[in-house]
């Protein structure tokens, strides 16, 4: 038995002695014969009374009493267990770095808070020890990290703002969050400046770089007993495509969801269809026998040590998945179909779309809505009807590529190509042959290689104007622009400045091609399927109109300027986006490297003096004087008041 | 809860060989105050009772009516002694330092007073209060006999009856002794008087009427004059089914409240020429049985 056992024991004793006491003495009283009882006036009320109230309260008092000579004997051992900062003489500036990612939602025990409960518990002790002087800021890790709080020296806007804080589903940026904190807290006047991470330091990174906590604005890392060990997988996506459903589930470094059941429930919590991981990373696809009323959920069965991340909503593929082809028809050397080489190329490609070839472009909206990408094979311009058509689509998400030849440099009049292009192109013979241009877009990198012994006839040109309102993905040897794309409302314009005829250039007969047009067919499936973003990546929408999002949590606030309104989804799940009149879907998915629940390493911590404890030594002798204080008047009055009553009471049955 | 209460006889049996010997103390200084013979004066009829002299038998009323009723003469009741003794149940109660229950020094005393009569020559009764089904009464008369019936009562009678919640107790005690007890007869009334119902001293006192002497004696056990306990305890009574938590701070009230209780007996008896004298079951009964003699002069 340790001293202090004893000591808490025979502590212990004294407060129950004055207890016992009273109970011995309240033991119940003997039942005597007396012929004169009825002479015999009872204990009065109060007397009797005080057996208990007052005995009752002269115990609590008393016990309080011993409680607070024992804190008050104590005081210079009286330590508890919270975070504070170690500091000399001077005022502190320390930038608090709390992990809000959603590794920070584990717990270790059924019954015990999530990580971020307790470290915004140590966050709220770390404020409750700075003084007079002293400067705090906060700062978020979830990726993007943020400041929730710059710096101040107001301890209440403090401990308000890390009230307001909860825990989301975001990655983790632990290094950008540490750059953040320093730099909140650079030029305060403060001359001792630290940074105080509360993190279970499971940023994804754990083989990368250590994280360093030296230098000139150290860091501590107070809880290290959060350090993440657990092992986590998840449910990184679900795609639906008519009644196939394809469930992507990802694992940490050493997890593996090899057996672990996949389920598609429905909005009643029914399991839809079952099926089971077969390896670690894998894609799991689901065929459900019939067409359901609502929405759907994928949700991986068993147990890891997340449980918000082995949800997700099945998101389901726009309607809009062919693909428009105008063409003219093959001249008699392009196969015995003569069909145009970019539709057979599409065709070869056997992308999971219908492609549908039109003899001309539709000059209706609602004809391109079965759409999700049009490819216009050197189209003589267009009419009014089909550029406002082709416009008005491609803002709604479509993407077109639009292949500039001999026949559209000589559109007749008023046949253009607005709002993609202002001026109509020039077609004259190339001077250089071969791409030279590396490509931008990471689809057509095999593109790019491929095109570099190109010999076409010639070639379109675009003016000047037009050509800086695109970003050149893949330019010719002399730096004119060969493939340009540019975003368009919610839709993408691609412009070649080839023809797909063979009899134009042999582009068509390059296996670059076929990756340029894979590269294109992919690009409009993303646009026509809802937005999946990691949670919190931005969303950015310009200029928008009523502009209002509702998540898996209720309404998402939309940060607004003059030019455009943002909004971050901060946890996993579906988001309704009304935009005006305009609707859609959008998936905040969660990020990978999230479910990897070890601790990166870090460094610098043992090489200086430590900038706090977990432990504090806590200064109680003036709180134990004052109760004691209080004890002893409490006694008194109490003593006083029943004395008066009980000589009142006598008083009263004498007479 | 109505139980007969066992009689705690302590220092105080046999009764006969007490009360003799008590007798014997008082008794030489007292006077032969009997007539022997017949009667002078025819003084009325009462029911016979074993014992009675067959002389007086009214044989006419046996032939009569057939009943046995005894002839009485005015000489047989110039001095008789009638004896009250309480025998409710609060009578059982003895304390620590009490020689007996209060009905057993009651009983002593009693007992000692009527061997004192019967040594002069007097009649002597007994009329119990209380007492229940067993109680005997033994009516007035003299002889070496009547003190063992008085004894024989005394002895048999268990402490029984509620004066609290019989309140017609003392006065179906009395009925007899207002009936047949003449000019100069001696009415001795033992009690603790505390649990007798109002207007029991009246009807008391009332029996010092047409020329009777009356002396109540109030037994009280050393515990009820001075109320030794401490602490916090239940006190239950012994006739009303009463209990009253308490604490030794209500000695100070409950002595008062005795006083008090006293006070009002001697005022009321005394104001009608009654004697009244207190008396605890811790003294000698021979010093209580001379104070009687004393104050029945």
């Amino acid at each position: 038995m340790s001293f202090i056992t004893a000591l808490a024991l025979g502590l212990v004793a004294l407060v129950l002695a004055p207890y016992l006491a009273h109970r011995l003495r309240r033991r119940s009283a003997d039942v005597r014969d007396f012929a004169a009882a009825h002479l015999v006036p009872p204990a009065p009320p109060m007397a009797r009374r005080r057996s208990r109230l007052e005995d009752r309260a002269l115990f609590g008092v008393r016990a309080l009493a011993v409680i607070a000579l024992a804190l008050l004997g104590a005081t210079p051992l009286a330590r508890c267990s919270r975070l504070s900062l170690a500091r000399g003489g001077a005022s502190i500036a320390v930038a608090i770095v709390l992990d809000d990612s959603m590794s920070m939602r584990r717990r270790t025990g059924p019954s015990t808070p999530i990580h971020f409960a307790r470290a915004r518990a140590g966050a709220h002790e770390i404020v409750a020890s700075l003084v007079e002087g002293d400067a705090v800021a906060i700062v978020l890790a979830g990726a993007a990290p943020r400041v929730a709080l710059a710096a101040t020296t107001d301890r209440t806007a403090a401990k308000a703002a890390l009230d307001a804080l909860v825990v989301s589903d975001r990655a983790t940026d632990l290094e950008g969050a540490l750059a953040v904190a320093r730099t909140l807290i650079a030029d305060l006047p403060q001359a001792d400046k630290r940074v105080v991470l509360l993190s279970d330091l499971a940023d994804g990174h754990r083989d990368g770089s250590t994280l360093a906590l030296d230098g000139a604005i150290p860091a501590w890392n107070a809880l290290p007993d959060l350090a993440a060990d657990g092992l986590d997988c998840g449910v990184a996506g679900a795609d639906r495509a008519g009644l196939r459903v394809k469930v992507t589930v990802a694992c940490g470094p050493s997890a593996s969801a090899e057996g672990r059941p996949v389920e598609i429930v429905d909005e009643k919590g029914a399991v839809v269809e079952r099926s089971t991981v077969q390896r670690s990373r894998a894609e799991v696809t689901l065929v459900l026998k019939a067409e359901p009323p609502g929405s759907l959920v994928a949700r991986l069965g068993g147990l890891d040590a997340l449980a918000e991340d082995d949800v997700a909503p099945v998101v389901t593929e726009s309607g809009p998945s062919a693909v428009a082809v105008v063409a003219e028809a093959a001249s008699g050397s392009e196969g015995p179909s003569g069909a145009p080489a970019v539709e057979q190329a599409l065709l070869a490609l056997a992308v999971d779309s219908t492609i549908r070839p039109l003899p001309v472009l539709p000059d209706q909206p609602q004809d391109l809505s079965a759409f999700a990408a049009i490819v216009l094979d050197d189209p003589p311009g267009l009419t009014p009807e089909q550029r406002r058509a082709l416009a008005a689509w491609v803002e709604s998400g479509g993407v077109v590529l639009i292949a500039l030849g001999r026949r559209a440099s000589t559109a007749p009049l008023g046949a253009t190509f607005e709002p993609f292009l202002a001026r109509g192109p020039t077609y004259a013979p190339s001077p250089v042959a071969g791409a030279r241009r590396p490509a931008l877009h990471p689809g057509l990198a095999g593109a790019a290689e491929t095109l570099g012994d190109i010999a076409p006839r010639g070639r379109a040109t675009l003016g000047e104007a037009d050509a800086h309102g695109y970003q050149v993905d893949i330019a010719w040897a002399d730096g004119a622009p060969l493939l340009l794309r540019r975003s368009l409302g919610r839709g993408e314009a691609w412009v070649l400045t080839l023809p797909f005829r063979v009899d134009e250039s042999d582009l068509a007969l390059r296996p670059g091609f076929l990756s340029l047009l894979d590269a294109f067919v992919r690009e409009a499936r993303r646009h026509a399927a809802p937005r999946r973003v990691e949670v919190g990546s931005t969303w950015v929408f310009e200029r928008p109109r009523a502009l209002a999002v509702d998540g898996p949590a209720g309404p998402v606030s939309v940060v607004r300027d003059p030019d455009a309104a943002r909004v971050t989804p901060a946890v996993l799940g579906l988001y309704r986006v009304r935009e005006g009149e305009r609707s859609e879907s959008r998936v905040a998915s969660v990020a990978t490297r999230e479910m990897d629940l070890q601790p990166r390493k870090i460094s610098g911590e043992s090489r200086r003096e430590p900038l706090g404890a977990a432990h504090a030594r806590v200064d109680v002798s003036w709180m134990a004087a004052l109760l004691l204080m209080a004890c002893l008047t409490a006694e008194l009055v109490l003593r006083l008041v029943l004395a008066r009553k009980e000589e009142r009471a006598r008083g009263a049955d004498l007479t | 809860m109505n139980v007969a209460a066992e009689i705690d006889w302590g220092k105080l049996a046999p009764l006969r060989l007490r009360a003799r010997a008590i007798a014997e103390g008082v008794w030489a200084g007292a006077h032969r105050s009997a007539r022997k013979g017949a009667g002078i004066e025819f003084g009325g009829h009462r029911e016979y009772t074993p014992g009675d002299d067959l002389r007086w038998l009214d044989r006419r009323s046996l032939l009569l009516h057939d009943r046995l009723v005894t002839r009485q003469f005015e000489t047989e009741t110039d001095r008789a002694l009638w004896l009250v003794v309480d025998a409710t149940r609060s009578m059982s109660y003895r304390g620590t330092r009490a020689r007996g229950a209060k009905y057993a020094w009651c009983s002593v005393v009693a007992a000692a007073l009527a061997r004192v009569a019967v040594a002069s020559g007097d009649p002597v009764g007994l009329e119990l209060l209380g007492a229940g089904a067993r109680a005997r009464r033994v009516p007035a008369s003299g002889g070496r006999e009547v003190f063992d019936r008085i004894v024989m009562a005394l002895e048999s009678s268990s402490v029984d009856g509620d004066a609290i919640a019989d309140a017609g107790v003392v006065q179906r005690s009395l009925a007899p002794i207002v009936r047949m007890a003449r000019r100069g007869s001696i009415v001795v009334v033992l009690s603790d008087l505390i649990d007798l119902p109002q207007g029991a001293a009246r009807e008391i006192a009332a029996l010092g009427h047409a020329g009777r002497v009356v002396v109540v004696v109030q037994a009280l056990d050393p515990d009820e004059i001075d109320f030794p306990f401490d602490g916090t305890f239940r006190l239950r009574s012994l006739e009303g089914e009463i209990t009253v938590e308490t604490d030794g701070n209500a000695k100070e009230r409950y002595l008062a409240r005795l006083a008090q209780l006293t006070t009002a007996w001697e005022e009321e008896l005394s104001g009608r020429g009654a004697r009244f004298l207190r008396a605890s079951t811790a003294d000698d009964p021979g010093d209580v049985v001379r104070a009687i003699v004393e104050a029945a002069r």
